[in-house]
């Protein structure tokens, strides 16, 4: 018996020893991965004012599900970028972006959040996609005084994490008013199909309430998750409701698989109030979107101030194709903060203060000139919505 | 209401298609193949290209995407699922999840992030019947599927390959014994589940019309579903459960709204399954009879265990960490931090009772607003949503996962997607409470005797300390009796029915602990978000849930937070390769699991082979001795 149990010490022994290797390799693997990849101590990394440039953190989806949209922001911020340096940058510093691919995924955000805060560099952040994405991102910024730019977030509730925290979208209210008010000029009998997330429940509530201001009697509502691939089932009863007009409020792609199941799949020729002031809708609708009317901010063909034309001939040239919605708020956001920038300091104070107080805005969605956030909601107080129509493949300002 | 039918029908005679491939490898290679749905979009994409760019019809299309998926099914298995045979099907599965990963980010590299429209290579709206239009397209899909399902049929029971093919999947042993040249047939049974994706791919894209690189994944989901609802391995079945599928969306959209889709398709696949456990055209002598996500025999591992002062030294580490990280650091850490908590209950359930739970998200989600809306509408304080959010996370999914464990086998896990799908969509539906699509937004940071958490290190430190306490309690149950009639219930489910352990009860058990834990990380996440909404519990955060056991070992606590850190922290650390981000991330994946099938924190102990691991066999049998004699000591 004793036996048995000192074979076992001695076993134990070395197998101890064994696994301390193990453990010891372990821990030093982990510590230096992580210290490495993050760097560890204090946050006291290169600052600002030592050197001479400053960035804007852009946080998007590169890749992943939502990376058309973040090609489309690409294009604006870069172009912005280009604009605000070959004017002399901010404040006589070169102005940067720094790039951070998040997929618009929560969690990506949520990790990637502190890395930006505590880079000296980063005067302000802009994006992300989705508001679910952003809102987990927002209270790091917000806690570490660092502007949150959610130039994308048109969420009613989305500036409420705190005072950092943005957005110059236009709020639903304000779009589906006029969208209701519009469809009410045709219609008196509606079905309406909406995407089911943050943004079309909001919308539909609001221009579901306009709607019934108006008189309008909604026929048949539903809404369609994302990912749906046959929207027949929901369609078909919106058809055989028989509306005046059957309204869809969503995006592009959705929009143009609702477009072409009504007309091609369901033979329904009714007038169509919906889709996105995207050349992926156009591309996806094809000729079933002529006569489509919707609710947007900015027509490539409609601008009316210079500053406009001239941002839409810049980009045709160095895109070879019109802006569109995303383009251009992406645009905005950069050359807004630039401009703020400069009014102020390029700093993080600086941004801050310069939302709160300047009160010129240089404006190229709707009809041009210029805007100022309203200090209560921390949204953009003046801009305002426009009717588009699509006329042989492309959107038109459609005004009767 | 006829028009609402024949369009149900049509499209669910594409689920059918993609559903024939699918239950073929599923049923003849006992693989659960994540990249099934992958592969479908690169039959998909390629055949829009040759489409639109060449301008190709319809045969010569065909004939190409036949070619490529054939030579992407070969390389596939060539590379990475026959490397892991003799290992436990779940590195398979991994391995696959990894392969899927690559093929849809090199899709959308290839091809660009745009959705498109897919070429008229057949006419798709020629054809009128009562109020809705279809296409010659459609019909010689159907063409096509009965076509392919007699061919497969005959050929699987009359053909020589066919019944080596299926000989190879009832015993590979027996079969190699047989003089079956296994590995051949195991490509050519690969070749041909990719070359059905492929050709599935072609009329997906005919009946979709709008088309996207990344549609691989959800398309892979809904055919798995008709495949289970028909019955895994039958190929009749796997048509059957398509069409059914189908007409049950169609007919349940139709009534409740498209907002419910995924509740009907995952409450019809639910229903199915508890009606008819083993998919609708069940037989005894076409169907999956081996149980490939809870092989038994094949091969055994075991946790690496640390002498107890290293765990303290590691835990005192851990502590220390958050006083220490920067801001960068600690922020990927609180990431880890929580998935590890909603992992670690999983080497419970999956690691020692051995049943694979794909629906984690469902608890976790569960967890996030039971918190959340305790604490902002109620007034609750931070640490009572915490427990309320374990609490009810674990009763929820017990309810709703019991009539679940009459199944068997894959059966539960894919039950158990169900679940978890069914949950998040219950919480989308369920408006006056969980404010649904909208979210819930301004959730407090959690609060400790007043101090509000406002930092990512107080954060980091929080989690850190709610993990250590989830590593030891979950330690000490696998050590404890009960965690012994766990590993008994996953070593040998009849053994251990004999012996008078009720197995159902405690898989439901093990089940519960482990969505317990799953509910704490998700209060957790929803006090640090500040925001949650049902997009966030989505099936990929359930995939990576149980990606991170894989891949730390299925056994071993420790393990899930190597797990955790490497799948959390290297999408992170991998950011300087910009697009190719999530190839390299799926390439690394492949590459672990092949290194280390067993997970990075478990040791294998091929039961099979004992003779040539004779050392770690007496290793073991002394390390059971010295339990044996601790505890007579003590």
């Amino acid at each position: 018996m004793s036996l048995i149990n000192a074979h076992i010490r001695t076993s134990k022994i070395w197998k101890t020893a064994g696994k301390l290797v193990v453990a010891t390799a372990a821990a030093v693997a982990i510590f230096t991965t992580s210290a490495c990849s993050f760097g560890l101590g204090g946050d006291n990394t290169q600052s600002s004012s030592a050197s001479d440039t400053v960035n804007i953190a852009a946080i998007y989806p590169e890749t992943g599900q939502y990376a058309e949209y973040g090609k489309l922001f690409k294009r604006g911020w870069e172009l912005a970028l280009d604009e605000v340096n070959a004017d002399g940058g901010v404040q006589g510093k070169k102005l940067g972006i720094k790039y951070y691919d998040t997929q618009s995924d929560a969690k990506q955000d949520a990790a990637v959040a502190p890395k930006i805060v505590s880079d000296n560099s980063v005067i302000a952040v802009v994006g992300d996609y989705s508001s679910s994405a952003s809102a987990a991102a927002s209270p790091t910024f917000n806690q570490a005084k660092l502007v949150h730019y959610g130039f994308n977030n048109s969420a009613t509730n989305f500036t409420d994490t705190g005072e950092y925290v943005w957005t110059p979208q236009i709020t639903q209210a304000t779009y589906q008013k006029l969208n209701a008010d519009t469809v009410a000029k045709t219609a008196k009998k509606i079905s309406v199909v909406y995407i089911e997330n943050d943004w079309g429940k909001e919308a539909y509530n609001e221009f579901k309430e306009e709607a019934q201001k108006q008189g309008i009697d909604i026929a048949y509502e539903s809404s369609y998750l994302a990912d749906s691939t046959d929207l027949s089932p929901i369609l078909i009863k919106a058809r055989d409701a028989q509306p005046d007009a059957i309204v869809n409020i969503g995006y592009g792609p959705d929009g143009a698989l609702v477009l072409n199941t009504l007309r091609n799949k369901l033979a329904w020729d009714g007038s169509f109030f919906g889709g996105q002031e995207t050349s992926e809708f156009l591309n996806n609708a094809g000729k079933n979107a002529e006569g489509t009317i919707i609710t947007g901010s900015f027509s490539a063909t409609g601008v009316k101030t210079d500053e406009q034309k001239k941002f839409v001939e810049a980009f045709n040239k160095k895109y070879g194709y019109d802006p569109g919605n995303f383009e251009v708020t992406a645009y905005q956001a950069i050359k807004d903060l630039a401009y703020g920038a400069n009014k102020t300091s390029a700093t993080r104070e600086g941004i801050q203060k310069a939302l709160q107080t300047v009160t010129d805005f240089p404006l190229y969605q709707g009809n041009g000139g210029t805007f100022k956030f309203n200090q209560k909601t921390r949204r953009a107080d003046n801009i305002e919505p426009i009717l588009l129509i699509v006329k042989d493949g492309k959107f038109v300002r459609y005004d009767e | 209401m006829v028009d609402t039918l024949f369009s149900g029908l049509i499209h669910g005679s594409v689920y059918a298609i993609a559903a024939v491939g699918m239950s073929l490898i599923f049923g003849v290679t006992n693989v659960a193949n994540f990249a099934q749905g992958s592969i479908v979009a690169v039959g998909m994409m390629i055949a829009w290209w040759l489409g639109t760019a060449l301008g190709w019809g319809i045969v010569p299309t065909l004939a190409v995407v036949i070619i490529v998926t054939a030579a992407l099914g070969f390389v596939m298995n060539f590379f990475v699922i026959s490397p892991l045979e003799g290992r436990k099907p779940i590195a398979a599965l991994l391995a696959t999840i990894g392969v899927g990963q690559v093929l849809d980010n090199s899709l959308q590299l290839i091809f660009g992030t745009q959705t498109r429209q897919f070429p008229e290579l057949l006419p798709t709206h020629n054809l009128q019947l009562g109020g809705l239009r279809f296409g010659t397209s459609d019909i010689v899909s159907i063409i096509v599927t009965v076509f392919l399902m007699f061919a497969l049929w005959s050929f699987l029971k009359f053909g020589k390959t066919g019944q080596a093919i299926r000989a190879t999947s009832q015993d590979p042993e027996a079969a190699r014994q047989m003089g079956i040249p296994v590995r051949s047939i195991r490509n050519i049974s690969f070749v041909i589940g990719a070359v059905l994706a492929g050709i599935a791919g072609v009329f997906v894209g005919l009946s979709n019309g709008n088309i996207n690189p990344t549609n691989g994944g959800s398309i892979g989901m809904t055919a798995f579903v008709a495949a289970t609802i028909g019955g895994l391995g039958s190929i009749p079945g796997a048509v059957v459960g398509g069409l059914v599928l189908g007409v049950v969306e169609a007919l349940g959209v139709s009534w409740l709204g498209d907002g419910a889709h995924d509740f009907i398709t995952f409450g019809a696949l639910l229903l199915i399954l508890i009606i008819r456990p083993q998919g609708l055209l069940f037989n005894s002598s076409s169907a999956v009879r081996s149980e490939p996500m809870t092989g038994t025999f094949l091969e055994n591992s075991r946790s690496i265990e640390l002498p107890r002062w290293v765990n303290w030294l590691l835990a005192g580490l851990a502590i220390l960490l958050p006083f220490v990280a920067n801001n960068a650091l600690a922020g990927a850490g609180t990431q880890v931090a929580i998935y590890s908590i909603a992992a670690v209950g999983l080497t419970l359930i999956s690691g020692s009772a051995g049943q694979t739970i794909l629906g984690m998200a469902g608890p976790f989600a569960t967890g996030a607003y039971t918190s959340a809306i305790l604490v902002t509408q109620f007034g609750w304080s931070f640490w009572a949503g915490l427990l309320m959010g374990g609490l009810v996370a674990a009763i929820t999914a017990s309810i709703l996962t019991f009539p679940v464990w009459k199944l068997s086998g894959h059966y539960v896990a894919i039950a158990t997607i169900g679940v978890g799908a069914v949950t998040v969509a219950i919480i989308r539906l369920w408006e006056p409470v969980t404010h649904g699509s909208l979210g819930i937004q301004g959730i407090p940071v959690p609060q400790i005797f007043g101090a509000a958490l406002d930092t990512q290190q107080k954060l980091l430190l929080l989690d850190v300390i709610i993990l250590l306490i989830a590593l030891w309690a979950v330690s000490r149950i696998h050590k404890s009796h009960l965690g012994h009639v766990f590993a008994a219930v996953g070593a040998d489910q009849d053994a251990a029915e004999a012996l008078g352990i009720r197995s159902n009860a405690y898989k439901a058990l093990a089940y519960a602990i482990a969505a317990f834990f799953a509910g704490l990380a998700g209060a957790l996440l929803a006090h640090q978000y500040t925001y949650i909404d049902p997009t966030i519990f989505n099936s990929a955060m359930s995939t990576l849930i149980l990606t991170i056991i894989v891949l730390g070992g299925m056994n071993s606590p420790l393990g899930a937070v190597i797990g955790s850190a490497l799948l959390i922290g290297l999408p992170e650390v991998l950011r300087f390769a910009s697009t190719w981000r999530g190839i390299v991330y799926g390439i690394l994946l492949i590459i672990i699991i092949l290194f280390r099938p067993q997970g990075l924190w478990s040791r294998s102990v091929a039961q099979a082979k004992i003779g040539k691991n004779d050392d770690k066999a007496t290793e073991n049998i002394q390390e059971d001795a010295q339990t044996v004699a601790e505890e007579v000591e003590a």
